[in-house]
């Protein structure tokens, strides 16, 4: 199965799994109170960005997210950035298809302000980092060393279908490197356009 | 030191810390106010005939200064605190409640202020900290969560005479980023609330001999006048002034 035709299915069985929740009446507005948990998954694909002409690597291939985050506070703010802060962790699994067939995993802390938006759609930013391993470095003339940093930031879309189950979008931009350990160290830079389901409790 | 044993010992100490920051990282606790007034007012009796109704006409809910609903939790609560005393026969909430007309009553207006602090600041400073560290940091920085609540109860007995008592009461939850969860919120509002309506009880109880049946005749006026004016108003305005209304007693009266 090529990378593509994977992620095309996943995004048809995200598209399923939608259309069978059934739709509610009422109103939906989510309630999250200081310490509601939200566990999430989302799946993207990963797209190189060349930055520099000494950059070469064209790497690419699917991510999965699994992640877990906590609301740190009520509503903050008066106007439309009103929204709220949650404080979590995710585990990042790339499966690189290019240039070689490599994998990386990171563990990376996640801050993630969450708007008001319009209560049932939800926009966020967040921003995350952490150690990533992967077996593409050193393979690679960017990166020399498995043992690897990612810093990610991005922001989505989260639209409530219940109060305590949302569908998200969004976009991330990656940075790997190995914070200067070890030499080269150009860094691989790349987009995660993603989607998955979060669940809160 | 050879690398296949520092391998094992790495991973070791990662669990180790893993688990030290875990543990500690999941505690919380509620640090109430203490209390001003602690009199006990002492054991009371009053004989079942000269209990009289109470009707709560109205209550009133404000949240950090803005209006809200009353939620039905909240009511049913504030009725069985005062059903607990004992000092009434009956209970009921709602202006539209119809009582007999020659019957002795008690009309109560309840007023319940609530402040929240939720150190939102605070909490996300601690969190990005927190964060930064892997975790690491959690059971250092605790967070916290503060809630106050006033209860005003306003007791118009049957012969027009008022009585205002106030309980106020305030507590903060303290906890760990891994100990957060909704419940602890509700757990800190239900003490919070229950410590003001305990010292409300307390006023009452004082007065018991003031709600007494025998303790005053009904007043037989002919006319009865009730204020009406527009509620929660913006702007003053001379328009705002209340609007004497005269309203003709019942002929049994």
């Amino acid at each position: 199965m090529t990378p593509r035709s994977l992620a095309a299915r996943i995004a048809f069985a995200a598209l399923v799994f939608t259309m069978t929740i059934p739709c509610q009446a009422e109103e939906v507005r989510p309630h999250l109170t200081v310490g509601t948990q939200e566990i999430s998954l989302s799946a993207g694909y990963l797209l190189p960005h060349r930055l520099t002409t000494e950059h070469t690597t064209k790497q690419s291939g699917p991510a999965l997210m699994p992640s877990w985050a906590m609301v740190l506070t009520d509503p903050i703010g008066k106007s439309f950035y009103r929204g709220q802060l949650l404080l979590g962790a995710e585990i990042v699994y790339i499966q690189f298809q290019e240039p070689f067939l490599t994998h990386g995993v990171g563990f990376t802390p996640k801050i993630k302000y969450m708007f008001e938006g319009t209560g049932r759609l939800r926009p966020y930013i967040e921003f995350a980092g952490g150690p990533f391993y992967t077996d593409l470095g050193g393979r690679i003339p960017e990166e020399s060393s498995r043992f690897n940093f990612i810093l990610t930031a991005g922001g989505g879309l989260s639209w409530f279908f219940t109060s305590q189950f949302s569908f998200n979008v969004g976009y991330r931009f990656h940075h790997i490197s190995n914070a200067g350990t070890r030499m080269p160290n150009l860094g691989l830079n790349s987009s995660l356009p993603f989607g998955g389901f979060s669940f809160y409790f | 030191m050879n690398p296949n044993t520092l391998r094992p010992l790495t991973l070791l100490c990662c669990a180790a810390l893993s688990i030290l920051t875990m543990v500690p990282g999941c505690s919380r606790w509620i640090e109430m106010a203490p209390h001003l007034d602690t009199q006990d007012p002492g054991a009371q009796q009053i004989a079942r005939d000269e209990q009289v109704p109470l009707i709560i006409d109205v209550i009133r809910t404000t949240r950090n200064g803005s209006p809200q609903n009353t939620s039905a939790e909240t009511q049913q609560r504030i009725l069985s605190s005062l059903a607990e005393i004992g000092l009434f026969s009956q209970l009921s909430a709602g202006a539209y409640d119809v009582s007999p007309s020659n019957d002795k009553i008690v009309r109560a207006k309840i007023l319940l202020s609530e402040t929240i602090d939720p150190h939102a600041g605070g909490a996300a400073w601690k969190g990005i900290v927190i964060g930064a560290s892997m975790y690491t940091l959690t059971p250092f920085l605790p967070l916290e969560y503060g809630y106050a609540a006033n209860v005003s109860l306003e007791l118009e007995r049957w012969d027009g005479q008022v009585k205002r008592y106030e309980g106020e009461s305030s507590g903060t939850a303290r906890y760990q980023l891994f100990g957060a969860t909704p419940i602890m919120i509700d757990e800190l509002k239900g003490h919070v609330t229950e410590s003001c309506l305990n010292e409300l009880a307390r006023q009452i109880v004082r007065d018991t001999a003031f709600y007494t049946a025998s303790s005053a005749p009904i007043s037989h006026s002919d006319i009865r006048s009730v204020s009406i004016r527009r509620l929660s108003p913006k702007i003053p305005d001379a328009s705002s002034a209340p609007i004497p209304v005269t309203v003709s007693a019942p002929a049994d009266r």
